[in-house]
């Protein structure tokens, strides 16, 4: 179906419920809806197989408007549906939850009622997911009046037991510190035996407040802000934001700095997955793997470092075209190291397909079918691993992705195994597409003038980054900042999968299921059992740290 | 000299010798986006092969002698932070790895940080650079070990953290 026909079906859709429909974009339909009628909408399209939910935006609309705005955007193919709901501003507004109709919403949910101070009614987790413990109550980050004054420290409420045993059914706390976790998180699992029941996540342990610090940089600052979103996908982020400031700006980029921008992110994407690989065998005990896979992912970073001077965060991006270009030279060290990791790409494509003991942690494992898939909302290669076609490079191209497309990866089986395999044929697709951009470099400028205010305006910019879409809203006032940049990461959909098909599943499948995670059961204990010879005596951990403060006093004093 | 004094003077020429060939590091994140945690990981593997200073990556903080921090410190992290220094035995030591840890780069002023990582514990060793280079992280922390060959104890620049004190 084209844009056209899926975006009049939406309006057939929504007509019911509708309070007045706009096209800001060729590709979009905003549709005014009361809160009442959001579960009737989102069922409306949901039960017509129209298009996932990809975010909802919150948003305050000034003290001029006097009202509060969240926006429920659906995906499907190029065309995005925006359900836009306006609250009052006082207290807090209710609005009826959707998380039995969609279980992601309830993430999205969670940083509703904290971050804009909505009251969400019947979302099965309204706890804390980004903000700190301390945080107080009523005082919401992206509210329009709010300071950092309002923000002062107050003593965290009583959280839930972190761990604790309820009959036969225990709780394991694992992380934010972890051996294999590269990031905080907290995960709280509830066992029977061995055997997981349920997962809670709470984030926040980086949350650090990017949406709310946009607004206060100008649009070029906030490309170098984005920029350290996520070090892995970094150029992701700076492209999304670009492109979607470059749309509101109305400024055409050259089609080579385009050009350049898609082997850049190719070569990221073969950088991550190739990082992800390493982590996930590692997961495995397959510590091999993982030495031989950052070896190689070595050859992708000198290549990054000799296109854009970076390894890391890249800063190729500018606001209107590239930094760099690509020359001669550069062409052909490319085709050099490509050479060398497609071959190697091939040879891990086949350990993760032959090796016996591997495939005894990933086959059959964490099976997740394609209804199950759409369910929960998956993206990227978890989702086309459940042969769920999804890419934002394909259902809605942007940047030079029209001129030289990719070709999609799928499978079928939805286990761990086929998440492997999607990957590595990925990495060959990807290399593949590098050298034929390489090869038919089109000419022209790198950059075109860019304006320093953008006019007023919102857009709506998907990009597919190596572990799915990245989505990202942005508002400009006319101004030199943005007023609203809405930021919604791949990881964050994929969680609600991971999590649900982490029940039924041993314990000991978790890191796998979740690569990147390990379970460890000692490390974050709040109460702790310190047993001498004769009695033993239980210490709460503000005890525990008054007791080890005085031990190392007394140790240092008899040095 | 007595025998006991020479014994002591012994034990901890050994001590120091093994721990300055031996030193177990623990990583933590408290805020960083992950640039600095990869290159961090990046020098364990074998282009950079950071196990050849006998440098290893622990998970638990109670075998660690360096605390590799990366990242501005963030409200809900910062408690972590705290338990996982307390955690280590003495003597501990902590590298600020990345602008965000030595100033809170590109993040001075988000809501959600409390500051850089000298606000929250004493530091031994900085590591610049957004994020630094494996080689530069591998540096900072030869430079420390040098620090303890020579029999000096780095001093942290700042301690502002009254309970540690």
């Amino acid at each position: 179906m084209t844009t056209e026909t899926l975006l009049q079906r939406a309006t057939e859709l929504l007509a019911p419920f509708s309070k007045g429909n706009t096209t800001p974009e060729t590709n979009r339909l905003d549709v005014q809806i009361d809160a009442n009628d959001l579960p009737a909408a989102t069922s409306a399209l949901i039960s017509n197989s129209w298009g996932y939910l990809s975010a909802i935006t919150p948003m305050d609309l000034g003290a001029e408007a006097n009202k509060l705005e969240a926006i429920y955007h659906f995906c499907e193919g190029a065309a995005v549906t925006s359900l836009r709901i306006q609250l009052p501003r006082e207290d807090r507004p209710r609005i009826p939850s959707i998380s039995n109709l969609i279980p992601v919403a309830s993430f999205f949910e969670r940083e509703l009622g904290e971050m804009l101070g909505v009251d969400v009614v019947g979302t099965p987790d309204s706890s804390r997911l980004f903000l700190p413990d301390d945080w107080p109550d009523g005082v919401y980050p992206l509210r329009e009046e709010f300071s950092i004054e309002q923000a002062t420290p107050v003593e965290p409420h009583e959280t839930l037991p972190e761990f604790g045993r309820t009959g036969n059914k225990f709780t394991v706390p694992i992380g934010p510190q972890h051996p294999a976790l590269k990031e905080p998180g907290h995960f709280e699992f509830s066992v029977d035996g061995e055997v997981i029941t349920g997962a809670r996540m709470r984030l926040g342990y980086v949350h650090r407040g990017m949406e709310k610090a946009t607004q206060e940089r100008n649009w070029i600052q906030n490309l170098y802000l984005l920029e350290r979103v996520c070090g892995i996908c970094s150029h992701t982020h700076t492209s999304a934001y670009a492109y979607g400031v470059e749309k509101l700006a109305q400024v055409e980029v050259p089609l080579r700095a385009l050009a350049i921008r898609e082997i850049i992110a190719g070569l990221e994407r073969v950088h991550s997955h190739l990082l992800w690989l390493g982590v996930a065998a590692h997961e495995a005990g397959f510590d091999t793997l993982f030495m031989y896979s950052w070896r190689d992912r070595e050859t992708v970073m000198d290549l990054l470092e000799e296109l854009t001077g970076n390894r890391v965060n890249y800063s190729i991006t500018v606001l209107g075209g590239v930094k760099h270009d690509i020359t001669a030279e550069n062409s052909h060290s490319i085709h050099t190291a490509l050479d060398y990791l497609e071959e190697r790409i091939r040879h891990y494509l086949n350990i993760v397909t032959t090796d016996t003991t591997f495939l005894q942690r990933t086959r059959g494992i964490g099976t997740m079918n394609l209804d199950e898939a759409k369910h929960f909302g998956a993206l990227g290669p978890t989702a086309r691993a459940s042969g769920l076609v999804r890419d934002v490079r394909i259902d809605s191209p942007y940047g030079a992705y029209h001129h030289f497309p990719v070709s999609i990866v799928t499978d079928e089986r939805g286990d761990l195994e086929a998440r492997f395999v999607v990957r590595m044929k990925e990495l060959l697709v990807t290399c593949f597409t590098i050298r034929t951009i390489v090869d038919n470099m089109p000419a022209g400028e790198l950059t075109t003038r860019f304006p320093r205010k953008i006019p007023a305006g919102e857009t709506i910019s998907r990009v597919e980054a190596p572990r799915g879409e990245a989505f990202y809203f942005i508002k400009s006032g006319g101004g030199e900042n943005p007023v609203r940049v809405k930021i919604r990461t791949p990881s964050l959909c994929n969680w609600t999968s991971v999590l649900n098909k982490a029940v039924g599943h041993q314990l000991a499948d978790v890191p796998m299921l979740i690569a990147g995670m390990d379970p460890c059961f000692s490390c974050n204990d709040r109460m702790i059992t310190v047993r001498r010879k004769d009695d033993s005596q239980t210490l709460s951990w503000s005890q525990m740290r008054e007791y080890g403060i005085k031990k190392y006093a007394a140790m240092r004093e008899m040095k | 000299m007595n025998t006991q004094s020479y014994v002591n003077q012994l034990m901890s020429g050994i001590a120091t010798w093994s721990r300055i060939n031996s030193p177990w590091a623990i990583h933590f994140n408290s805020g960083s986006c992950n640039g600095c945690d990869i290159e961090i990981l990046a020098t364990l593997t074998p282009r950079y092969d950071i196990e050849r200073f006998g440098i290893k990556l622990r998970g638990s903080p109670r075998h660690a002698d360096v605390l590799i921090c990366t990242g501005p410190v963030t409200r809900q992290a910062r408690e972590r932070l705290l338990r996982i220094y307390e955690q280590m035995p003495e003597p501990k030591f902590v590298v600020a790895v990345g602008s965000c840890g030595i100033s809170g780069g590109v993040f001075q002023g988000c809501y959600n940080i409390v500051g850089h990582i000298d606000e929250v514990l004493p530091v031994h060793a900085y590591i610049p650079g957004c994020p630094p280079r494996p080689e530069a992280i591998i540096d900072g922390i030869v430079k420390l070990l040098t620090h303890l060959k020579n029999g000096s104890r780095p001093q942290p620049l700042k301690l502002s953290h009254q309970e540690i004190a």
